[in-house]
């Protein structure tokens, strides 16, 4: 039998975008009696250029909306004020800076992708870490978990909020996705054409 | 008392109904329909039908954080925080703060979720709908837990089937007598893995799989579209208010029926702070009520009154009148008010990944899943607890959301998140809470800003249910087997509480005498005979299935003697 750690990570994989890490994360720290303070973010211009330009290596203009036209970027410093506390604040920009370091914007558009490809593999290996020590299963489950660390890394806040901007954007739903606000029946569907879009309520 | 007597005439009814929620809506409708004149006390703000439902038809893009609470909104909302969705951006505006509206916690926690308005909770209820069985109503008597039932299943049948029509329930008809029918409209459709599920437990393990008992419209009657109601749209939005009056609720079917008669005066703003207890006549006189706003008293005065506060705050109150003859709470002589709080516990369950069905896909958003109805301690089951737990849950294919766990980025993984994703499946519990003693609330010496008591809570979970949860993760994942899914997860939660399944039960219990319990037979308070209770709060036990429907068909039940009580001339 699986034990609880596994359960919780497979859930916040399962239903990702309405229940995602970050806020699964700070209701283990409420738990465990860590409260992390609110505080307040905001970026400056220089680092609004990488997080843009992340964002749309994200979701790319293609025949559709890219991240910054359907307003993601501005969307991403927003939720980290209103949504976020200290511990994202920190590690978001110290992904920031990371990449200011590596001079990301001056690299070519392939080279750019390389470096967040690593990113994503680090990112990988260090969210382990996090899912495992968090929520082991035992006495005082959650204590010693959450000690000195640090918020959800970087890669991981941007991917998500990328997606969350973009994907429930006007321009990112209707580019997207068949919106049907006013479905008006439930039918199910067995012959569903290879192409099909989502739909989306 | 120096008022006029124009002034009295005014605050006098023939009844006076405290809630105007789910068995509020249904005592106010009874009680105008029978010839009587009544006054809902509706202790927060007026919210209207259709155009109070602020949030109804507002696309995703137009939630500024798309949904998810803020920081402050997670700090205030700090108890609707635990269960994770109420205090969500497109119906928060329906729940009530916690900071504004603090309670306290001793040993242990209990998640006291409110909605204060119109209708209640009835605007944000489950909907899912499901009758008692017959030994629902007999396990206490044959356990020696808590207190006998006094009445059974065929006392109520009559009255289910009776607000089942008006309330309009969609379900499929399975001839089960662990779940009983209900009077149905038609069945909503389970998707393609969700049928291979229905089979393989069947065929397999031998338990039945049918799809949710939900008091959505299907079709609607003329009882619905007389009053404005129309079909379910399939949005799945239900929790902001529906405009299309599609699920039953207070707004969209009791209290537009009351309302009809030209009986019901709704009040709003009124916080009843006590029911008045008259000791020459030993019945209650009326109520007095302080205006959430201006914070003014005022009383009102009926023949009867249907005290339908939900559990908690219908409970409160009767501890909070006070007199010389029930100094410890109003027909309290058994010391049994503010007991045996029940809930459903829940928060333990499994899920799965779903091969192939690609070609399978829905269109709408169905309000509702499957249910499987209890099969432990059933027939000839027996294991190391007592008492059962049913499942929800459901097959769906995901969204974008899926791109947050997944590797890439860039323009063929933005591509591919616009198509539906694989199937995944999943089932949570819902067990029985057995009624302790020890589990309750007292008034606290703190105050609100109204000057009532501040409640405090202490109520955990008992051995049975621990048991129980170790059987309902395990079940979930041995079905999920033998239908074949692929990456089971299961999974029982530890940090939930006495609370999360907001089906608060138990705290002013019926029973077979004085001694034992609050209310008798008819939700009558034993010596107080004008006053009743019929909310979650009448409960002697809880059994696994939503409440709902059950505080409806009692409410039906108890106004109907209550009024033939009346016209006897003996309330």
């Amino acid at each position: 039998m699986l034990n609880r750690r596994d359960a919780v990570s497979r859930i916040a994989m399962l239903v990702g975008g309405v229940f995602s890490a970050p806020t699964l994360f700070a209701m283990e720290a409420k738990k465990a009696g860590i409260v992390a303070e609110a505080g307040t973010f905001t970026l400056t211009d220089s680092q609004r250029k990488i997080v843009a330009a992340v964002a749309e290596h994200i979701i790319p203009k293609t025949s559709t909306a890219g991240a910054i036209e359907a307003g993601v970027p501005p969307f991403i410093e927003m939720m980290l004020n209103d949504c976020y506390k200290k511990p994202e604040h920190v590690s978001f920009k110290k992904g920031v800076d990371n990449l200011a370091k590596a001079k990301f914007l001056d690299q070519s558009h392939d080279a750019q992708v390389a470096m967040l490809t690593l990113l994503e593999a680090d990112t990988k290996e260090l969210m382990k870490s996090y899912a495992t020590s968090k929520v082991k299963v035992g006495d005082n489950v959650d204590k010693d978990v959450l000690e000195g660390a640090g918020g959800v890394p970087f890669w991981r806040v941007m991917k998500e909020l990328t997606l969350l901007g973009y994907y429930t954007s006007e321009k990112g739903i209707e580019g997207s996705f068949e919106y049907h606000p006013v479905p008006g029946k439930f039918e199910v569907i067995s012959n569903m054409k290879p192409d099909q879009k989502s739909f989306v309520y | 008392m120096n008022l006029n007597i124009d002034a009295i005439k005014s605050q006098t009814f023939d009844a006076i109904v405290i809630g105007s929620g789910i068995s509020g809506g249904w005592a106010a409708k009874e009680l105008t329909e029978k010839g009587l004149k009544v006054a809902v006390m509706e202790r927060g703000r007026e919210i209207k039908h259709i155009e109070g439902y602020e949030t109804a038809m507002k696309n995703p893009w137009e939630f500024d954080h798309r949904g998810r609470p803020t920081n402050m909104a997670a700090e205030e909302y700090w108890a609707g925080m635990r269960t994770g969705y109420t205090p969500a951006e497109e119906h928060r505006y329906l729940f009530e703060n916690d900071k504004q509206n603090p309670y306290i916690e001793k040993k242990g926690g209990f998640d006291w979720i409110r909605a204060y308005h119109t209708g209640g909770k009835s605007l944000l209820w489950g909907r899912q709908t499901y009758r008692w069985n017959r030994e629902d109503f007999l396990a206490n008597e044959k356990e020696g837990i808590g207190t006998p039932w006094p009445i059974g299943y065929d006392d109520l049948a009559p009255w289910y089937s009776y607000v089942e029509k008006f309330a309009g329930i969609s379900g499929q008809a399975e001839g089960l007598d662990v779940l009983p029918d209900s009077d149905f409209l038609p069945a909503m459709q389970m998707t393609a893995p969700e049928v291979h599920f229905k089979n393989a437990v069947d065929k397999k393990l031998g338990r039945p799989v049918t799809v949710g008992r939900v008091a959505h419209l299907t079709k609607p009657g003329k009882q619905h579209t007389d009053l404005g109601r129309s079909s379910c749209n399939y949005r799945n939005k239900c929790m902001r208010g529906c405009p299309y009056g599609a699920y039953f609720s207070s707004l969209s079917a009791t209290l537009p029926a009351a309302q009809r008669t030209n009986r019901l005066t709704m009040i709003h703003n009124a916080i009843v702070a006590e029911i008045i207890y008259d000791e020459k006549s030993q019945k209650a006189k009326g109520v007095r009520v302080i205006d959430q706003n201006t914070l003014e008293h005022k009383e009102y005065y009926a023949k009867i009154i249907f005290v339908n506060a939900g559990a908690i705050g219908s409970t409160s109150i009767m501890m909070n009148s006070k007199s010389n003859r029930y100094q410890n709470g109003l027909g309290n002589d058994s010391d049994q008010l503010g007991r045996n709080i029940m809930d459903h516990h829940l928060g333990v369950g499994a899920s799965a990944t779903v091969e192939g069905f690609e070609k399978d896909y829905m269109f709408g958003n169905r309000p509702n899943g499957l249910y499987i109805p209890r099969y432990r301690n059933w027939g000839k089951d027996k294991r190391g607890y007592t008492r059962g737990f049913g499942y929800q849950g459901g097959a769906s294919r995901e969204g974008w959301g899926r791109g947050v766990g997944q590797d890439g980025f860039g323009a063929q993984f933005k591509e591919s998140l616009t198509h539906p994703g694989q199937w995944t499946v999943g089932f949570g519990g819902f067990g029985e809470i057995l009624p302790d003693p020890n589990n309750r609330f007292t008034l606290s010496d703190q105050k609100d800003k109204w000057g009532l008591p501040i409640l405090s809570f202490e109520a955990n979970f008992g051995e049975n249910e621990m048991k129980m949860r170790q059987d309902m993760m395990n079940d979930a994942a041995e079905m999920l087997e033998a239908a074949g899914f692929k990456n089971i997860n299961a999974y029982n939660g530890q940090n939930t509480h006495i609370g999360l399944g907001i089906h608060e039960m138990g705290t002013a219990r019926m029973g077979t005498s004085v001694k034992n319990s609050i209310v008798n037979k008819h939700n009558q308070v034993h010596e107080v005979k004008n006053v009743f209770m019929t909310d979650g709060a009448a409960m002697a036990s809880a059994s696994c299935v939503n409440p709902s429907l059950t505080y409806m068909a009692m409410t039906a039940r108890a106004a109907d003697f209550a009024v033939r009580e009346l016209k006897k001339g003996n309330l």
